[in-house]
């Protein structure tokens, strides 16, 4: 089932990161693996992020998470405040509160059926207010020793980019190994029928939503801590690269399939794309518009026309 | 009426192949069709039946062979041919828009496609929808001016049928299982229908499983099987059990040699005098061991029954409400697109789904033992697919619904639910699933089926049938007769059914009317704002605090041109913020220039709206970089905020209307227009049924680019009125400022009262969000409430305006 299709999912963001990889190197006239270590390290937020929109996406009927960003700079501050206390305890309140707003988002669109962009909007203005409110009496400085953990490197490799990779394995077993991937796949195809075969729709979504918050709060600890300190307007950076991964890597729109390995490479691929449009040295504007066309040309080219549901 | 000697065939098919990749859907088909004959077309599923008839209506073009009508050979034959030819079909699966009312989607199909039509078209439309149902169906009692989700099922299959009649021209009339969802009566009325349309010259193909029916429409019976032609023959000489015979099935099995009880006496449903939604003083039970059947007239009760059992499994053993489960559950629907398979899937992960359980090792999926299990299930049920890693999609009908019934009895469930599994199914599948319940039954199960057809019951033990809601009469053995449960269907029932007669009254339709919340909101805040600061309420106080929410109002309808199609944009926030460049730094140097570049500007949100639609990318992912073209774009132009707004602009923004504030005056009109376009002019018809059943729209032969294409356009005008005002706020430009009307506009599109899944909208009510939202910003201002709570509000109110609305519906007692 999964076996063609869904190996050629993965194939399109692959070739994108290549195509550009190349053109980098081009550009810049100089070709090196560090080129590629750097892009893995700053895709790393935003493909936390995009692996937490394909689990909600997957679980269908549109679900989409808008909250995520708020939800990333809200864990970013949480963990920095709490690190100060204990690195270990900081990273897990992290997860934890990413985890909580998840389960809100989750609760809200299960049971006030409100459609899930809009529960999510509503809770990311809320989450928003929060960090607002609440930041000056947070700290935004992250632990000197957590900050010098995730740089640490591992031959080349960053340590942000071990994470991830150790995230995705664990999130691909869950999804293509577990009973609750395959009753998420099957959740995500048609609600109904998932009730009608003795699925708990709702507790599967709902594990869904948390899943994806918990992502949100891994990569809100990391990215407080590699810029240096959280702030209010730290997750908008992340916003498109991470919808782009999501969709770029075979996530289908409509729910019911997923590809964590097409997601991690569209994550790679967004960080190669702002690093060739920075090494091109063009200005703010034309930067933005080539960002925008070219996922529009990706989106056009990759997403297949079995994402739509009847 | 049977065809003359010597008459000429209308309609012809010779030899006609249509293959799928390797699968041979038809093989050499050929088919006569004679003016005024009545054709009933027989086959197992998979025989290519539909396939054939998407053939004879132009949807699917054949891979070789020829189509002649009229003896002329078709060189172009597509669905605009096939109108031309006469043919109409009725579609198995329903396709009407349940958005629009009954008379408006008759409209859709007749109504003159030029731009502007004479007035009174909805009055006329009116007339003949009333006229047309009154002829075919007498005493039917549909309210025309009810929107398609208001209709039971049955009065849905009336409008269907009629609709299709409605074709000009009618010269073949295609009709498939149109009785899957009538009670008798209107079955008889349709067969008293086709017999007017064939007296009257209308070739009819008459697609049904019901073989007496068949038998007694028919005047000439073709068979199909495997995607060949396999025989004809004369319904007047032919016995039903013949036919079966022929068609490949074994006849009906003698019920008493499969009647034994296997009574272990251990009841597993038990039900006293149950009453809920739509359902009266239920009294049953099932045991272990025991088939029973529930049948009645269709739409009775019997799926809210059956879901009542369904819900109640997870209080195992526990009582509530009467009703008590004792047993673990599974269900089988007979509505496979819908509450069936899972279309991504093989027939594997079909079947297993509802088992992983048993294929589960520690905590991961087995592999192997998935697949032995699939397996077996797989040469049991002898499907016909090329292994159990077939897509499910790739089966028939019959062969699909082998996999549901195999994931029901493979759950190990002791209970398990049938909802008509045998709809669509041929005789010889249908069979196979009876043998499969006496084996389930003989296992120690329960088995609960309910069923249409009525001669189906016959297999059960026991059988209660349901009229109104009510168990009218409990029959057994011997005694299930379809006669004994055709009189039982017509039993009188005790309860007062008169009160679901009831006409809705002014007071509740304004209750439930979408206008309500946004209406309600506005004047409440607005009177709230009164009463904290009595200067508001002035024209001065009206037209200073409106001012700054018309570029809103006019983003939100625009993002509303996109919601009625379904979609949405994430990107209008940039947009209009490139609006508002363009205006206020390319209009002001060079009004031809700038008046361009905004025309281009909606040329490209069309263009959007049509790669949206032809590459069928998510809207939502397609907006969203679009946005970052917008926004570059403006940056490019202006890389720093700046320029002016055009004089003649402002001059016009500040105009003193009279009594009305003229930023009100804008609202209104902006709100009417769009009131206007969406639902007296024609087309706006068109664009709200394609944000309901685009399909539908399309086979009455509306163009969906076109109306995609449309809703974008409009959109994009909306986007350049509100970057026009918004300048004639702001005086100046700025490519970052208007980011927040993107999320603002959603919340106010959904505030208004508008469905994001398509096709509802309400204008006027958002219209009326906006300027209840702008005055809930001015009212926290007036509580001195700190600006960083103001986005929490919007949020908060999004999730309680939509909390409210699944209150108010559900005391409205709609189903979904």
């Amino acid at each position: 089932m999964k076996k063609i299709s869904d190996k050629y999912a993965f194939i399109w963001p692959l070739a994108g990161c290549l195509v550009l990889w190349i053109a980098i190197t081009m550009v810049s006239g100089k070709f090196s693996m560090d080129m590629l270590f750097s892009a893995a390290k700053l895709c790393s937020f935003a493909l936390l992020l995009a692996l937490g929109q394909m689990v909600v996406v997957t679980s269908g009927d549109g679900a989409i998470d808008l909250s995520q960003v708020y939800i990333l700079t809200l864990t970013a501050y949480v963990s920095c405040t709490v690190m100060n206390v204990n690195i270990l305890l900081g990273l897990t309140v992290a997860i934890l509160v990413g985890a909580l707003c998840g389960f809100v988002n989750g609760l809200i669109n299960i049971y006030l059926k409100v459609p899930a962009m809009i529960t999510t909007l509503a809770t990311g203005y809320i989450i928003f207010t929060i960090v607002l409110v609440a930041a000056p009496s947070m700290k935004a400085l992250p632990a000197a020793s957590f900050v010098k953990f995730i740089n640490l490197r591992i031959g080349g490799l960053s340590m942000l980019t071990v994470l991830c990779i150790l995230v995705a394995v664990l999130l691909g077993i869950l999804m293509y190994m577990t009973p609750y991937g395959k009753q998420l796949h099957g959740v995500g195809q048609k609600r109904l029928a998932a009730h009608y075969a003795g699925i708990s729709v709702n507790r599967v979504v709902i594990t869904a939503f948390i899943l994806g918050g918990a992502l949100c709060g891994l990569s809100g600890a990391l990215c407080g801590a590699f810029n240096g300190g959280a702030f209010q307007d730290m997750g908008s950076t992340y916003f498109l690269p991470s919808v782009a991964a999501a969709f770029v890597g075979g996530t289908a729109a409509g729910g019911g399939k997923s590809n964590v390995a097409g997601v991690c490479f569209g994550a790679l691929m967004m960080s190669f794309l702002s690093t060739f449009l920075n090494a091109a040295n063009l200005s703010p504007g034309t930067q933005k518009l080539i960002q925008g066309a070219i996922l529009v040309l990706i989106l056009v080219a990759s997403v297949k026309n079995d994402s739509v549901k009847k | 009426m049977k065809k003359k000697e010597n008459q000429a065939p209308y309609l012809e098919l010779i030899e006609i192949d249509k293959f799928f990749g390797i699968t041979k859907a038809l093989q050499k088909i050929s088919l006569q069709l004679y003016a005024g004959e009545v054709i009933g077309l027989v086959g197992p599923n998979g025989a290519g039946k539909s396939t054939m008839m998407k053939v004879i209506t132009g949807v699917l073009p054949p891979t070789a062979g020829a189509i002649k009508v009229d003896g002329k050979v078709m060189e172009k034959y597509t669905t605009k041919e096939a109108k031309e030819t006469g043919i109409a079909c009725a579609y198995q699966d329903l396709s009407l828009c349940t958005n629009l009312s009954v008379y408006e989607n008759f409209a859709i199909l007749n109504v003159d496609h030029g731009l502007i039509s004479k007035p009174g078209w909805r009055n006329k439309a009116k007339q003949e929808t009333r006229d047309l149902l009154e002829r075919y169906f007498p005493g039917n009692h549909i309210d025309i001016m009810k929107t398609v989700e208001h209709l039971s099922l049955a009065e849905r299959q009336i409008v269907e049928i009629c609709k299709t009649l409605m074709a000009d021209n009618l010269k073949i009339l295609i009709l498939d299982e149109p009785t899957s969802a009538l009670s008798t009566d209107k079955a008889e009325q349709l067969h008293q229908v086709v017999h007017e349309l064939s007296e009257k010259g209308v070739a009819i193909i008459y697609i049904s499983h019901k073989l007496d029916e068949i038998r007694k429409v028919a005047d000439r019976i073709v068979m199909m099987r495997n995607g060949q032609n396999c025989g004809e023959c004369d319904p007047d000489v032919i016995s039903t059990e013949e036919l079966v015979g022929m068609l490949g099935g074994e006849g009906k099995k003698t019920r008493n040699t499969e009647k034994e009880k296997v009574h272990t006496g251990n009841r597993v449903i038990d039900i006293q005098n149950h009453s809920s939604h739509g359902l009266y003083n239920i009294n049953m039970h099932v045991d272990r061991g025991e088939i029973v059947g529930i049948s009645g007239l269709v739409g009775s009760g019997q799926t809210d029954l059956l879901n009542i059992i369904y819900d109640a499994r997870k209080r195992t053993g526990q009582e509530k409400d009467g009703v008590k489960v004792d047993a673990t559950v599974s269900y089988v629907s007979g509505d496979r697109a819908k509450e069936g398979v899972f279309h991504l899937w093989d027939i594997s992960d079909n079947t297993l789904i509802s088992n992983l359980k048993n294929v589960t090792t520690g905590l991961f999926l087995d592999k192997k033992k998935s697949q032995e299990l699939s397996q077996t299930w797989y040469d049991k049920l002898k499907f016909k697919a090329e292994g159990i890693h077939s897509p499910i999609m790739s089966l028939s009908g019959g062969n699909q619904q082998k996999a549901l019934i195999a994931r029901g009895i493979a759950s190990g469930a002791d209970l398990i639910i049938l909802n008509d599994p045998t709809a669509g199914v041929d005789i010889e599948t249908k069979q196979e699933i009876y043998g499969l319940l006496y084996e389930a039954k003989a296992q120690g199960k329960a088995v609960l089926i309910y069923s249409t057809e009525d001669s189906e019951i016959e297999i059960c033990d026991r059988a209660y049938i349901m009229h109104e809601g009510e168990i009218t009469e409990e029959l057994a053995g011997e005694n299930i007769t379809v006669s004994n449960i055709v009189k039982a269907s017509f039993k009188n029932v005790k309860h007062d059914t008169t009160v679901r007669e009831e006409k809705q009254s002014l007071a509740r339709r304004i209750l439930s009317s979408r206008l309500l919340l946004p209406v309600a909101t506005m004047l409440i805040i607005i009177a709230v704002n009164g009463y904290m600061n009595p200067r508001i309420i002035s024209y001065m106080g009206f037209r200073m605090l409106v001012s700054s929410a018309v570029p809103l109002v006019f983003a939100a309808l625009g993002q509303m041109f996109i919601v009625v199609a379904g979609d949405i944009d994430m990107g209008n926030g940039y947009s209009i913020a490139l609006v508002n460049v363009l205006v206020a730094i390319i209009l002001t140097g060079n009004p031809l220039v700038g008046l361009v570049s905004l025309l281009v500007f909606i040329a490209a949100y069309m263009g959007m709206g049509a790669l949206i639609h032809l590459r069928n990318i998510p809207s939502i992912v397609v907006t969203l970089g679009a946005q970052f073209v917008w926004q570059g774009i403006a940056l490019v132009i202006a890389p720093s905020p700046g320029g002016s707004c055009p004089e003649w602009l402002s001059a016009f923004y500040k105009i003193k209307f009279p009594v009305i504030p003229m930023p009100i005056v804008l609202c209104v009109a902006g709100g009417v227009v769009c009131w206007y376009i969406l639902f007296r002019a024609k087309y706006g018809m068109i664009l709200r049924g394609i944000g309901n059943n685009p399909i539908a729209v399309e086979r009455s032969g509306w163009s969906y680019l076109t109306a995609k294409m449309t809703d974008y356009a409009l959109s994009g005008l909306m986007v350049v009125l509100a970057g026009t005002f918004y300048t004639a706020v702001c005086l100046s430009a700025d490519a970052n400022a208007s980011a927040s009307f993107c999320m603002l506009s959603i919340a106010t599109v959904i505030l208004g009262g508008c469905e994001m899944s398509g096709g509802i909208v309400t204008p006027i009510g958002v219209v009326c969000g906006v300027i209840a939202m702008s005055f809930i910003t001015t009212l926290l201002n007036t509580f001195q409430v700190d600006s960083n709570y103001q986005t929490a509000v919007t949020g908060l109110i999004l999730i309680a305006v939509l909390a409210i609305r699944l209150v108010t519906n559900r005391k409205e007692g709609r189903k979904s």
